[in-house]
């Protein structure tokens, strides 16, 4: 009488749809691991798995379903279907394996304020974005200098920051880490615009004015690369001469026109040298 | 041309006028159509809390528009099991993702239906250098699952994504997309 009772009981509660919520799946779930579906009486039946990386169909025993860890790698919503019942669960990043770390620029001038940004982006082994906060540490150094290191928490699988570039010019390694992961990437710090140009002049041989700069450096004591163009310039009775002069082995050097009196300046970029005022035994 | 009688034409119009509004209350009930998707299906993109740079009026506009475009090629493409159609919209990883799901449910005789109700994008960060935008999309959808033409389950959601896009050589490409739980 009691097992009719049951039977009856069972079979209106399932008629009326209230089966469904019988059909589930324990969480929280990790992307790459196992699961269970627990679906509710016994037989065989067929079992769709709808998720954002995979869609699958295949026959199941009622009861404990296992789902695979290959079946849950991505993270996200999964619809599992059996006899029209459903249940939706979600998957979890697993944790943190890889990070995504972009730096900018690749070529920075020394001593430049926040002119260093890098974004580090949080993966598991599976390509799902970590959403769990974690710290990230961020260290910018030229090797056999202290650098400037910052430490920020990541949200929603992201975290910045921006850093001034170092007083020496070299390449800077430019460090995201978080837990075991580091990534590293090279920031090329150059020499920024020379400080205190100066530069001589002499006669030449042939009576034109030789002028040449001393080593050209920056503020910081770095020298300019080589290349830099740098200008000089005369200024006499007969008009305006200029000449644009590479930088070779820190120095520049160049031939401006005889002259018996002139102005003679010399500039890089927007930075201007010392002036001489040539002629009168000068 | 014959003229009917008068009481024979009384009595269509009467038929009419009473027969019309049986017919079309028939008609809804019988074909319970879901609701048309909208147009656009982004409703709404949230600019305000973008850190730590603000996204510029240009740059919000074309990335409506390249993400409004990503979910209508993602709509098609889970529905008539076509990987190709997310080459224009997707990268990296959620290109091979939603790839690898369409190929299985081309492979298992699956489908997905999706009917776009629309999205709210709140943009939650812009990288410095432009080069990476992330967001949090709160979209409305049903999703019907289907094995070839048999409807096996379908469900209304209100489902949340964490999207990241990063610009192309032309148009933003969605490099992530991944649903979280509602928090």
């Amino acid at each position: 009488m009691n097992s009719l009772r049951r039977s009856l009981f069972l079979f209106f509660f399932c008629a009326s749809g209230f089966c469904w919520a019988q059909l589930q799946v324990a969480g929280p779930l990790q992307a790459g691991s196992v699961a269970t579906l627990q679906a509710p009486g016994s037989g065989s039946t067929t079992l769709y798995l709808f998720g954002p990386g995979g869609a699958s169909k295949r026959p199941v025993q009622r009861g404990a379903i296992a789902l695979s860890a290959d079946e849950l790698k991505t993270a996200g919503r999964y619809t599992a279907i059996l006899d029209g019942s459903s249940t939706s669960f979600f998957v979890h990043a697993a944790k943190l394996e890889a990070i995504s770390f972009i730096a900018r620029p690749s070529r920075v001038p020394a001593t430049a304020s926040g002119a260093v940004l890098g974004s580090a982006f949080l993966f598991d082994r599976f390509q799902n974005l970590v959403l769990t906060p974690a710290p990230v540490s961020f260290r910018l150094a030229v090797e056999g200098t202290p650098g400037e290191e910052r430490s920020v928490s990541a949200k929603d699988g992201v975290a910045w920051v921006q850093l001034n570039s170092g007083r020496r010019s070299g390449p800077a390694q430019f460090i995201a880490g978080s837990g075991e992961v580091r990534v590293r990437r090279i920031v090329q710090q150059v020499a920024a615009d020379p400080c205190s140009l100066r530069m001589s002049a002499r006669r030449a041989p042939d009576g034109n004015i030789l002028v040449e700069t001393t080593p050209i450096q920056d503020c910081s004591g770095n020298a300019v690369p080589d290349g830099t163009i740098v200008t000089f310039a005369s200024v006499d009775a007969a008009g305006r001469s200029t000449v644009d002069a590479r930088i070779k082995r820190g120095f520049a050097r160049a031939e401006l026109p005889a002259s018996h009196s002139a102005t003679l300046s010399v500039a890089a970029g927007v930075v201007l040298g010392n002036e001489i005022h040539w002629g009168g035994g000068q | 041309m014959i003229d009917p009688a008068p009481g024979y034409r009384r009595a269509s119009v009467w038929l009419a006028a009473l027969g019309l509004p049986i017919l079309l209350a028939l008609a809804s009930t019988t074909h319970a159509a879901p609701p048309a998707p909208v147009q656009s299906p982004i409703q709404s993109f949230n600019i305000d809390f973008a850190v730590p740079r603000p996204v510029e009026e240009t740059t919000a506009l074309a990335i409506q528009r390249d993400y409004s475009q990503a979910w209508q090629s993602l709509v098609a493409a889970l529905e008539e099991n076509r990987a190709e159609m997310l080459d224009e919209n997707f990268t990296g990883g959620a290109r091979q993702q939603w790839q690898d799901a369409i190929h299985a449910q081309q492979k298992n005789g699956l489908s997905r239906r999706i009917v776009d109700h629309g999205h709210q994008v709140r943009v939650r960060f812009y990288s410095l250098d432009g080069s990476a935008l992330e967001a949090i999309d709160t979209a409305d959808l049903e999703i019907q699952y289907r094995e070839g033409s048999k409807l096996l389950s379908s469900e209304r959601i209100q489902a949340h994504y964490l999207l990241l896009l990063t610009p192309a050589e032309s148009s933003w490409k969605v490099r992530i997309l991944q649903e979280i739980p509602p928090s």
